[in-house]
């Protein structure tokens, strides 16, 4: 190393500025069009799993299974470049990206919903029953209102986990802040420089978040007696 | 891209089967390894968090909050780029690829320890206390047995956290799974079926593991009704 | 209070009916041929060792429980199970139609089943808006005065985790009453209560059947039964053991009824 440089120095991190935080923009987009995706599909795949019918609770038996044991590198990277090659289904990394997460976080949501939603005591839905109230309108004026105070705490964590997860996007060329930081790190031969750099935007994005789902935690339990005052610290 | 030209060959699988093997036995060991360190970690920033000293307590939190907040993938770069660079820290692809798997799972497995360490009653450690043991013995004959069983379960989900975290280590030249996977199909062109080879190894593999932690934990929570 | 021994109290017809309802969960029969009459403005007490079948009973007559078997005739209209397996469109005809039955029939539950994420005039506002379909302004009208009726006029905006399990169990109290039910079904209603809070919910109960309302009330307070009800039911494994006035009861035929009895009232 050259001695007049100094140890530290991050000059050229800040006059990058513009593109990390534009990567820093991407990979927030990407994981929460992901969330959203994995809140419609695990809501879905929770019904099902809760569903009579033998046939469509296996199936979503497997499926949860499934995107809960694959890594998210080895999908990625399956679905990017091995359906590409293989029958022809040629995504933008963008969308294999966001489509990949959003497939592996609804196995996971999925299961937090169905906790969620068989949490939620018998007596409340035959309450529901005994006014005359229909089936739908138990689900959503009972059930679902409650199930959803349960489950927030973990689908913060899941959004948590997706926002860190999106630095592996970088590997099928996702500009995200990950593939940028690399980049640059090796323009400007200074790797520990942007790397923490990086690493502090993630953490930065990560206790927002956090601090977020506590609070709306704290505001809804404020009127219920089942939520346990449990966050994570 | 020529989709039409690529005929699905699983013959390659056959051929290539031992490589792949390998890989995956490399991934075993640096999640191993890994997996080592996060035990050392997590206990360390465990029992710094519950210290009444309140400076330790702070710098612990802080770190279990850190190492949690930061994705694996920067931390393997930050180690074995940043690190490297910087201090003159010269660490295999595979030391700094256990390093980063560590310092994550450290973070979770703080979290479990300090779950088993709090899930034990107050009223253990006074009843050891009472009997004539001494801090120590209370620890390791009391406290520490009750708590391995409320830790084991969710030390085993760590561990696949890892072990599908480890699967990227191959982006600084760990040659795993998926490193095999990868220059294999340079050779052959046949990555669809290497990749999809290499995602059922690995489903197979962390579900199990998933199903043998699911078993413990009812077999122990059976124990523990009965105790 | 009870003077009143004649089974039917008031009018000829039955106005509720159930004719042989059987209920089993998997290889268990929780009822096994329950025919029971109800007149209208009666009280019917059912008593009877737990796991008897009590409260399956009670959820059969609105179909919170769906009788596998039977009938339950209410009004002199018939109601009976009806799953197709393969017309899925009837089925939800049917399902809307059991909804008319229910919001005529009030329920409350040994554990309240208050909705905690409303507070007590949302809890009774529910069925006002959604089932009798009133304004949110009637409806709170309405909510304000069934539980000003139970003693809850300071409550109003609170959530039930602010209340004790009485006043719980007021709020449920009320909010089956605000529809104006026709027959009013009482499920070991202060079971799940502090000793001190019980007889403020029997009074509730004893002031309700005083106005006439039709009512089956399974309960274990032997006293309160024999002083307020009509007739009391003795169950006992899915059946229906022994059916007579207080005094009747009181000096069983059935050697069951008379161990169930001296055990309790031991």
């Amino acid at each position: 190393m050259v001695s007049a440089e100094p140890f530290f120095d991050f000059t050229s991190v800040w006059s990058s500025m513009g593109i990390l935080l534009k990567g820093f923009g991407l990979a927030m987009f990407c994981a929460t069009a992901a969330i959203i995706i994995a809140i419609i599909l695990g809501l879905i795949v929770a019904l099902m799993r809760l569903s009579s019918v033998k046939a469509i609770k296996t199936f979503a038996f497997i499926y949860t299974q499934l995107f809960r044991g694959i890594p998210l590198y080895v999908l990625v990277i399956w679905v990017y470049f091995g359906l590409a090659i293989a029958v022809g289904i040629n995504m933008p990394a963008i969308m294999a990206g966001v489509v990949t997460l959003g497939l592996l976080n609804s196995g996971y949501l999925a299961e937090t919903f169905r906790s969620g939603i068989t949490a939620i005591d018998r007596g409340q839905v035959e309450a529901g029953m005994a006014l005359g109230l229909s089936k739908r309108e138990v689900t959503r004026t009972i059930v679902l209102p409650q199930a959803f105070r349960i489950i927030i705490p973990p689908l913060g964590n899941q959004y948590v986990d997706a926002i860190k997860d999106t630095a592996i996007l970088s590997i099928v060329g996702v500009p995200e802040l990950m593939r940028e930081t690399q980049q640059l790190a090796d323009l400007h031969y200074r790797p520990f420089e942007f790397y923490t750099f990086a690493g502090f935007l993630y953490l930065l994005a990560v206790l927002t978040v956090s601090r977020g789902i506590a609070i709306l935690e704290k505001k809804l339990s404020a009127h219920s007696a089942q939520t346990p005052v449990n966050t994570a610290s | 891209m020529k989709t039409n030209s690529y005929k699905i060959d699983w013959n390659v699988i056959d051929k290539y089967m031992p490589e792949l093997l390998k890989g995956l036995s490399i991934t075993l060991e640096i999640s191993a390894v890994g997996m080592a360190l996060a035990l050392i970690f997590g206990l360390m920033m465990a029992v710094g968090r519950l210290s009444t000293n309140k400076f330790v307590s702070r710098i612990s939190n802080a770190a279990v909050q850190l190492c949690r907040s930061i994705p694996l993938f920067v931390l393997l770069f930050w180690v074995y780029y940043g690190l490297s660079l910087k201090f003159n820290i010269l660490l295999t692809e595979f030391q700094a690829g256990a390093l980063a798997l560590g310092i994550t799972g450290g973070a979770y497995m703080a979290e479990v320890f300090r779950g088993g360490l709090l899930a034990v009653s107050v009223g253990q450690t006074e009843a050891g206390l009472a009997i004539g043991l001494n801090k120590g013995q209370v620890f390791r004959g009391v406290v520490l047995p009750q708590a391995l069983r409320v830790v084991i379960p969710p030390t085993v989900n760590v561990y696949v956290g890892l072990l599908k975290g480890a699967t990227i280590v191959s982006v600084i030249g760990v040659s795993d799974m998926i490193y095999v996977a990868q220059y294999v199909s340079l050779d052959t062109f046949t990555p669809f079926e290497l990749y999809t080879v290499a995602g059922l190894i690995f489903v197979c593999l962390t579900l199990s593991i998933s199903g043998f932690a699911y078993l413990l934990e009812r077999r122990l929570g059976r124990s523990r009704a009965h105790g | 209070m009870n003077d009143n021994t004649s089974t039917t109290s008031t009018g000829s017809t039955f106005f509720l009916q159930l004719k042989d309802v059987s209920k089993s969960f998997g290889t268990h029969k929780v009822l096994d041929g329950i025919t029971l009459d109800v007149a209208e403005g009666e009280v019917v007490a059912i008593i009877g060792p737990s796991g008897s079948g009590k409260s399956t009973l009670l959820r059969c007559i609105n179909f919170i429980a769906a009788p596998d078997t039977g009938a339950v005739i209410f009004e002199g209209h018939t109601w009976k199970t009806f799953h197709s397996k393969i017309n899925f469109l009837a089925n939800k005809r049917y399902q809307k139609k059991l909804t008319t039955l229910r919001s005529d029939i009030g329920m409350v539950f040994q554990n309240f089943n208050v909705f905690p994420h409303m507070t007590a005039a949302q809890n009774v506002m529910l069925g006002l808006t959604k089932v009798r379909k009133m304004s949110k302004a009637e409806a709170r009208k309405a909510a304000e005065s069934a539980l000003s009726q139970v003693g809850l006029s300071d409550k109003f905006d609170q959530y039930p985790e602010k209340l004790s399990g009485g006043q719980k169990q007021r709020v449920a109290i009320a909010r089956a009453l605000a529809l104006k039910p026709k027959v009013m079904l009482f499920d070991e209603a202060t079971s799940s209560l502090d000793p001190e809070l019980v007889s403020g919910i029997l009074e509730e109960i004893r002031r309700l059947a005083g106005t006439g309302m039709t009512m089956v009330i399974v309960t274990h307070e032997m006293n309160f039964a024999f002083q307020v009800a009509h007739r009391i039911v003795f169950m006992d494994q899915g059946k229906i053991v022994e059916i007579g006035t207080p005094e009747q009861i009181r000096n069983p035929i059935e050697a069951r009824t008379k161990a169930f009895l001296s055990a309790i009232l031991n």
